[in-house]
């Protein structure tokens, strides 16, 4: 990016353009079908939020472009599809986007003038055993796991927060050498997660914290290990646990329980097959209305059911290139925090993707993790786009130093 | 830091390896699973989506028509009440969900899933009811007919043709059939599709494959003689050849023969042997490579999995399921393929029965060829069980099949079931599968006739061998 702005700046800009007349037309047919002001609105709100978001915002504080106009899109895709299924949900979502973009400048924030993380670590470290343990003594049950808690009538999944501050421990410990204690970490944040079985999150965690290890030790001794101890930590879940068997069984063959564990699935593979190459078109499947879990975990199928297979392919290339560009910000960063809180972050990203995607189509069995910026979720979407913040604050760090090393220079003083 | 960089290349390898797998495996499973997934019964939207279609009609391979519809979209069957109960199995009807039929599986052809925007707005504007697409079968009618009328009246069973080399199934009869201009009068069970979805011990037809084990894991199979006293001690259980009668003492024994004779001769008491010093493991995969316990997922059949048995491997039940017993479980349509797989030098094709599918207007929609399946033995193993099947025709239990002149080709089997109106009880299934080893005339056939009177030599090789008559002296249209 330091290479040539200019023409970061041009494609980002036939980006923006793209994406604001595809949601003017989304929302704006789906408003003529409906006949609803509140879509009227959105059609003009989501394009102007955009813009706002893809040429105004980086105008305020260095940021990348590319990143910004990837991941605009895509909650605008999750605002436009969840309002296909449910219009409040559409418009809580809506609500969801503009607070999580607040979290987003904020994090970004947080990481370009944060100088020490030690005390803030530690701190971090305890609240979030303390997020975690919140559920199990107050939470409720829902779908075989543990894991919300209920305040003011508002749900939460302590597991979305308390993902951002594993990230940032981690990345601090394992700067810091201190291996050893972010192990500790990660197993105490897991095996919390096997209690309110979660297990999902805790496949989530368990990927991230393995990633990290060998992005920073490069150790395949250690990430053996760590495979070693995931295998005989999956078949004693598959011993203790009934879901899991259940979850197994119904990934061997979906259509044997199409009446009951495997009816979303099932409903899924043929939303994927209505939908074909192209789609059925916005508003015109059926797909929202025959998977229950449509604005949540299988909000991918219904993509596929209304906008076709090859949508769905560019969908799963933007975060291709969400992850790419994050690796990109990542080795340009220069100090080994920030270069792993980044790669942490791509990781953790694509992981939710994958393991989402994946148990949608049938490749692993199906666990339930939000896709991310897309699912319906205000502690998703939130965590999701702090991700994006920490990475656009660690790029503007990043955009400074060169800046600097440049100023120094041309004044003739000895550049490191 | 620089180790830090090249960890990290290493992890994005890694992470976009990941997703490009989402795309890839998702290409992969809706090449093989949409069609599936499509005509699921439970796909309301495609049901729903009917109401605007006129269905488009199902042609036989020479295009005679099997299946029409009138002008409001409701289907209309042939004059020729033998054509079209000759044809249910394959094409289908409306008022049942037949798995395998064309009107099933080819619903989103027939139905006009995969016509275009431009004929559907064109359709729209004109006011027109939208036009499902023409669907060619490789069934061929008269053949379906002139089987058809083979069969033992009132009798259940199956009988598949296929072309070896190609795969191409050209007759699928299922009995009881039904007419489909009055599906009220359906037989109880006749939606069925015995030759794709019944599965049930093949019987001495098994042999074949108990052969294949022999040759391919015992070193001494081709010098070995085996000793046949009328009665093998597998276990704690006796195991005796057909024609046995303890209670009389009377014992079929064939004393000492190799193992082409006991083949000939379908020896229980030698595959018997066989199965036991193959062992279980070895005769498992054996079956598998003939595609037993797989998955199949063929183009445009659905088949059910055949079963090799994994529980309850007792020393008496490996020796049963060396004579095709135990609790193997085989359809038709899979025993006809391992024929074909003998007769096309070990390498079976998969089975299809959609040839094309063509617009309204008569363009090319989609056309399909020939696919093979697996290599189930080598071409040298395929040749030597080539001539064991010869034998049988020729000098052995299915000499009933005999054509003068032809390289009739078969193995009969006389399958043993419990009678599910008698307990403790049993009745047969009389099998026969072959082929013609005639370049001209690459047929394979699989016959079954439940509950017969007597076994597959008497029962089913006659009616084999009227079936390659009529395929050498008609021949099928191309």
């Amino acid at each position: 990016m330091a290479k040539n702005p200019s023409r970061q700046r041009n494609s980002a800009r036939g980006m923006t353009a793209v994406s604001m007349l595809f949601f003017f037309a989304g929302f704006l047919l789906l408003a003529l079908k409906r006949w609803e002001w509140q879509c009227f609105l959105l059609a003009a709100v989501v394009p102007a939020l955009i813009f706002a978001g893809n040429e105004i915002l980086p105008h305020l504080f260095p940021s990348d472009r590319l990143l910004l106009c990837l991941t605009n899109f895509l909650c605008a895709l999750g605002v436009l599809i969840l309002y296909r299924i449910s219009p409040e949900r559409g418009l809580t979502q809506a609500l969801n986007y503009g607070v999580g973009v607040g979290g987003m400048v904020l994090s970004a924030q947080l990481v370009r003038h944060v100088r020490s993380w030690k005390l803030l670590t530690l701190l971090m470290m305890a609240g979030s055993m303390a997020l975690l343990a919140l559920p199990l003594l107050i939470g409720k049950e829902q779908n075989g796991a543990k894991n919300w808690i209920w305040i003011g009538g508002h749900s939460l999944q302590p597991s979305e927060i308390v993902k951002l501050a594993l990230l940032l421990c981690m990345s601090y410990l394992l700067s810091r050498r201190k291996a050893l204690l972010s192990i500790l970490f990660g197993g105490a944040c897991l095996a919390m997660l096997m209690l309110q079985k979660d297990l999902g999150t805790a496949l989530l965690y368990y990927g991230l914290c393995l990633a990290m290890l060998f992005a920073a030790t490069g150790s395949l001794l250690l990430v053996g290990a760590g495979l070693a101890g995931g295998a005989g930590a999956a078949v004693l879940g598959y011993k203790m646990f009934k879901h899991v068997k259940d979850r197994l069984a119904v990934w061997q063959d979906p259509w044997k329980y199409a009446n009951d564990a495997g009816y979303q699935i099932v409903y899924s593979f043929i939303a994927i097959a209505n939908g074909g190459l192209w789609g059925t078109g916005l508003g015109l499947g059926n797909a929202s209305s025959t998977i229950p879990e449509a604005y949540n975990d299988f909000i991918f199928p219904v993509i596929l059911n209304e906008f076709g297979l090859i949508f769905g392919v560019i969908v799963v290339l933007m975060y291709l290139f969400i992850v790419i560009r994050a690796v990109m910000i990542a080795r340009r960063s220069n100090t080994l925090f920030h270069a792993l809180l980044a790669v942490g972050c791509a990781a953790l990203i694509t992981l939710q993707a994958f393991v989402i995607i994946a148990g949608n189509i049938k490749l692993i069995p199906l666990t339930g993790v939000t896709l991310p910026f897309i699912s319906y979720g205000g502690t998703s979407m939130l965590s999701s786009l702090c991700m994006i913040g920490f990475l656009q604050g660690i790029a503007s760090r990043n955009r400074a130093s060169v800046a600097e090393d440049r100023a120094l220079a041309m004044q003739g003083g000895d550049a490191p | 830091m620089k180790k830090l960089r090249k960890n990290m290349l290493r992890l994005a390898f890694v992470l976009c390896g990941l997703l490009l797998l989402l795309i890839a495996y998702g290409a992969y499973t809706v090449s093989v699973n949409g069609n599936r997934w499509y005509s699921s019964p439970k796909n309301s939207y495609a049901r729903s989506k009917r109401q605007n279609v006129i269905p488009g009609r199902i042609l036989d391979r020479s295009g005679t028509v099997l299946a029409d519809s009138d002008a409001e979209g409701a289907r209309l069957y042939p004059e020729d009440e033998s054509l079209r109960r000759a044809t249910v199995h394959a094409v289908g009807s409306s008022a049942f969900n037949m798995k395998s039929s064309a009107e099933y599986f080819c619903s989103a052809y027939l139905y006009g899933a995969r016509v275009s925007f431009p004929e559907r707005l064109s359709a729209a504007l004109r006011g027109e009811k939208l036009q499902g697409d023409d669907v060619k079968l490789t069934i061929d009618g008269p053949l379906s007919v002139y089987a058809a009328s083979l069969f033992p009246t009132g009798k259940k069973g199956a009988v598949t043709v296929m072309n070896y080399k190609t795969g191409e199934v050209l007759c699928m009869l299922s009995f009881p059939a039904f007419d489909p201009r009055d599906t009220s009068a359906a037989p109880a069970g006749s939606s069925t599709n015995r030759c794709t979805q019944t599965l049930t011990a093949p019987g001495s037809t098994f042999k074949i494959v108990t052969a294949a084990a022999a040759m391919k894991n015992l070193a001494d199979w081709q010098g070995r003689t085996y000793l046949c006293t009328g009665v093998l001690q597998a276990g704690d259980r006796e195991i005796t050849d057909a024609g046995t009668d303890r209670t009389a003492g009377k014992l079929t024994q064939h004393g000492s023969v190799t193992m082409k004779e006991a083949f000939a001769q379908s020896c229980n008491n030698t595959f018997a042997q066989i199965a036991l010093s193959v062992g279980d493991q070895a005769l498992r995969r054996a079956a598998e490579d003939f595609g037993f316990n797989d998955a199949f997922l063929f183009r445009d059949l659905v088949v059910e999995d055949s079963r090799y048995p994994t529980e309850n491997r007792t020393e008496y039940e490996i020796a049963m399921t060396g004579i095709g017993q135990s609790a193997l479980g085989a359809s038709p349509l899979h025993m006809c393929m391992i024929a074909g797989g003998i007769a096309n030098g070990g390498q079976m094709m998969e089975p299809w029965m959609i040839r094309e599918a063509d617009s309204a207007s008569g363009s090319r929609r989609a056309a399909f060829s020939a696919q093979a399946y697996r290599r189930a033995l080598n071409a040298q193993q395929a040749k030597v069980l080539k001539e064991y099947m010869r034998a049988v025709v020729t000098g052995g239990t299915g000499s009933r099949a005999a054509i003068p002149g032809k390289a009739v080709c078969g193995k009969t089997g006389t399958a043993e079931l419990d009678d599910p109106k008698n307990p403790g009880g049993t009745i047969v299934n009389a099998w026969f599968v072959g082929f013609l080893d005639e370049t001209d005339a690459p047929y394979c056939l699989a016959v079954m006739v439940e509950n017969a009177e007597n076994g597959g030599g008497t029962v089913a090789a006659p009616i084999a061998k009227q079936i390659f008559s009529w395929l050498l002296n008609n021949g099928i249209s191309p």
